[in-house]
């Protein structure tokens, strides 16, 4: 990974298009890189047609992307799988450079039937299963098992909104002070805080092979490892108060650095649907013990998500890329916030109703 | 007028911020297959039916396990009875993980009928059926509520005489939205609902006049923030007599769709040439032939408000 950079994350972009986003996250990771939009080899992207309320979006977006008369390809996923299917790409010696781009603007339309259009229609959906209600079943069970009551989450969430404020590419200007926000159940036992906020926003990577990223940058973020599982669809068969999926990933990703554990990475990037889910997430990856994560909150770690992570800026399909984009600029030394000597990092992204898939990527530079 | 400052266009923009509303509906015939189309069709005769894949009891009945992949070996009758494993309560009401009787995973439903606060992990809670079932709804069962007086019994192997599978469920998806026009977008739409004004962006590089406008062009993703004013009448460059009818279809046909580069433009714009009778449409509104538009008494700041393309007769 050669550059990286995203457009300011926002509740809402009213006078954007999804095409004006995108093509200012593609005009920046190109800027600077020496790479211009005719050395890029391909192109993969990643959006929902059913939040963008049109069928094949991509299609719409291709000049915005700079794709025009590339190989071109969409992934229905998060950006975190588009970008491991870039770099398998690349990796197999069939293409040199690869733009890598995820968006969304869910302010355009309702997230709730988003996500519940996913699922299985005829004993999930017509029940009025959503995905606050999917999260609040793990949420109950959970805290239940850990010990731990509502108010207790808020060492997740208020950790994350606090650290987005600070973090320039989300739009936040002070943590929010409204009262129902943090107390008032949405979905018994979660509140408001407990649910990731939706954001408008696009990201891009600019991915290169090993020759080509020596001449452009001398600190790459070099990709060690990729790994992604999926669970079952059905919610109630899963397990009650965990993401084995998750772990798959993870051990996946682990497996193909060569290192033994996540705790082993200077840099962890998580992307949580709720605060119960990003607990769920950090046990399921091995840098907790289950039914224990909450410590890494109570106890600050300056590792986890320095970001804030998807809890106050969920950009819906490209929350994970995103997630790349602040560990891949930390690694390279291209932010000013927050450099706190990384070398390597470890990226999560999550998709499907409720958490169903994990996609895990690690990721270094020489130190 | 022409424009070379972004910044300009942005502004323009802020103060005009338009949506558009969509709304798609899309019609499905669902197939629920054997055992889920059996597990509905049965539950308007009160019967709660399960699928069994070796040591599991997974109900409703499926046709493979999730956990293990294992087809169903075959159907059980189990109690309308279970446990309340989880619930969560919101505006529309509690939905609650049941653990039905001498099953192993978990039923997800409506819990009803509940006082507030009375409802815990472990309370044991019995089927409330639909009076007015539809016999092709999980809704057949209208959720959970209170054990009352009702008793359990073990699963039954092999019940007999099942139902047959519902074969077929109706189902339309309504997804609602509020597309933002942007600054590009916004532009020629106000100038469009205002003065009858067509502009496009020009290319820094190609100097193409893209229609719709917008900030890069698509062929040489280099920036296009000039301003040009587009006529409102062109050349045809390709056209085609509808003659099929489709969902959605906003005209009767047959109607003459048209590619139609405006003059002052350099891509292409896909509209209704009117007032010409399909057959003549073959030879009159054919690749060459001149239109202008025809704009609407509506000003919806769309490019709706050209009723349709007429031709230039020479
Ligand atoms: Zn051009």
């Amino acid at each position: 990974m050669v550059n990286s950079a995203q457009t300011v994350l926002s509740p809402s972009w009213p006078d954007r298009q999804h095409i004006d986003l995108i093509s200012e996250a593609v005009v920046r990771v190109l800027k600077g890189t020496g790479i211009r939009i005719d050395d890029v080899d391909f192109v993969i992207d990643s959006g929902s047609d059913f939040l963008d309320g049109r069928s094949i979006s991509n299609c719409g977006f291709l000049g915005a992307m700079g794709a025009h008369h590339k190989e071109e390809s969409r992934v229905e996923e998060d950006g975190l799988w588009a970008l491991t299917y870039g770099a398998n790409k690349i990796a197999a010696g069939s293409a040199s450079v690869g733009l890598i781009i995820a968006y969304s603007k869910p302010s355009e339309s309702i997230v709730s039937n988003f996500w519940a259009d996913m699922l299985e229609p005829f004993t999930q959906r017509p029940i009025g299963l959503d995905h606050e209600s999917a999260a609040a079943l793990y949420g109950q069970r959970y805290l239940a098992r850990a010990g731990l009551v509502a108010d207790d989450l808020q060492a997740v969430s208020r950790r994350a909104y606090r650290l987005a404020v600070s973090n320039a590419g989300v739009d936040l200007d002070a943590v929010p002070d409204d009262e129902a926000f943090w107390s008032e159940e949405v979905s018994s036992p979660l509140r408001r805080a407990d649910f990731a906020r939706p954001v408008d926003g696009a990201v891009a990577i600019l991915l290169a092979s090993p020759d080509v990223a020596d001449q452009i940058t001398a600190r790459p973020v070099w990709i060690t490892g990729m790994g992604s599982a999926i669970d079952q669809h059905f919610i109630a068969a899963r397990e009650p108060d965990s993401l084995p999926a998750a772990t798959a990933a993870a051990k996946s990703a682990l497996r193909m650095a060569g290192t033994d554990s996540a705790k082993d990475y200077d840099l962890v990037e998580l992307s949580g649907a709720s605060t119960v889910g990003e607990l769920m997430v950090a046990e399921a990856i091995g840098l907790a013990e289950p039914y224990s994560a909450i410590e890494l909150y109570r106890n600050e770690t300056a590792s986890l998500n320095p970001s804030g992570g998807a809890l106050p800026a969920d950009v819906i399909m490209a929350t994970g890329l995103v997630r790349v984009h602040e560990a891949s600029s930390r690694l390279a030394g291209r932010t000013d916030s927050g450099d706190i000597g990384a070398s390597s990092a470890l990226v999560h992204g999550t998709g499907g109703f409720s958490m169903q898939n994990h996609c895990v990527v690690t990721m270094e530079v020489a130190s | 007028m022409t424009l070379t400052d972004t910044t300009e266009v942005a502004r323009s923009s802020a103060e005009n911020m338009h949506y558009m509303p969509a709304q798609l509906t899309i019609p499905y015939t669902l197939t629920p297959g054997q055992a889920t189309g059996i597990f509905i069709a049965e539950l308007v005769n009160k019967r709660l039916l399960g699928s069994r894949h070796g040591d599991e009891i997974i109900v409703p009945a499926q046709d493979f396990s999730g956990s293990t992949g294992e087809p169903a070996s075959g159907f059980v009758e189990v109690a309308p009875v279970g446990e309340v494993q989880a619930f969560t309560t919101n505006a529309k009401g509690t939905l609650g993980l049941v653990l039905i009787d001498g099953t192993t995973t978990p039923f997800l439903h409506k819990l009803v009928g509940f006082e507030p606060g009375s409802l815990e992990i472990g309370t044991r809670v019995a089927a409330i059926w639909s009076e007015s079932p539809t016999g092709n709804s999980v809704l057949d069962l209208a959720g959970f509520g209170p054990i009352g007086e009702a008793g359990t019994f073990e699963p039954k192997s092999d019940p007999e005489g099942l139902a047959e599978p519902i074969e077929q469920i109706d189902y339309t998806m309504t997804l609602d939205f509020k597309h933002a026009y942007g600054a590009y977008y916004g532009t020629l739409f106000d100038g469009v609902e205002t003065g009858r004004r067509i502009r496009g962006s020009k290319c820094s590089k190609c100097r193409r006049v893209l229609l719709p406008p917008r900030a890069v062009c698509d062929s040489c993703f280099a920036p296009a923030t000039e301003w040009a004013d587009v006529a409102d009448t062109g050349t045809i460059q390709a056209s085609s007599v509808v003659h099929i009818e489709f969902l959605g279809q906003r005209k009767q046909p047959p109607y003459v769709y048209a590619e139609i580069v405006l003059d002052g433009a350099s891509t292409r714009l896909i509209h209704i040439v009117g007032d010409v009778d399909a057959e003549r449409a073959k030879t009159a509104a054919a690749p060459g032939a001149r239109v202008r538009a025809v704009w609407s008494d509506q000003h919806t700041g769309s490019l709706g408000d050209i009723e349709h393309f007429e031709l230039i007769e020479e």
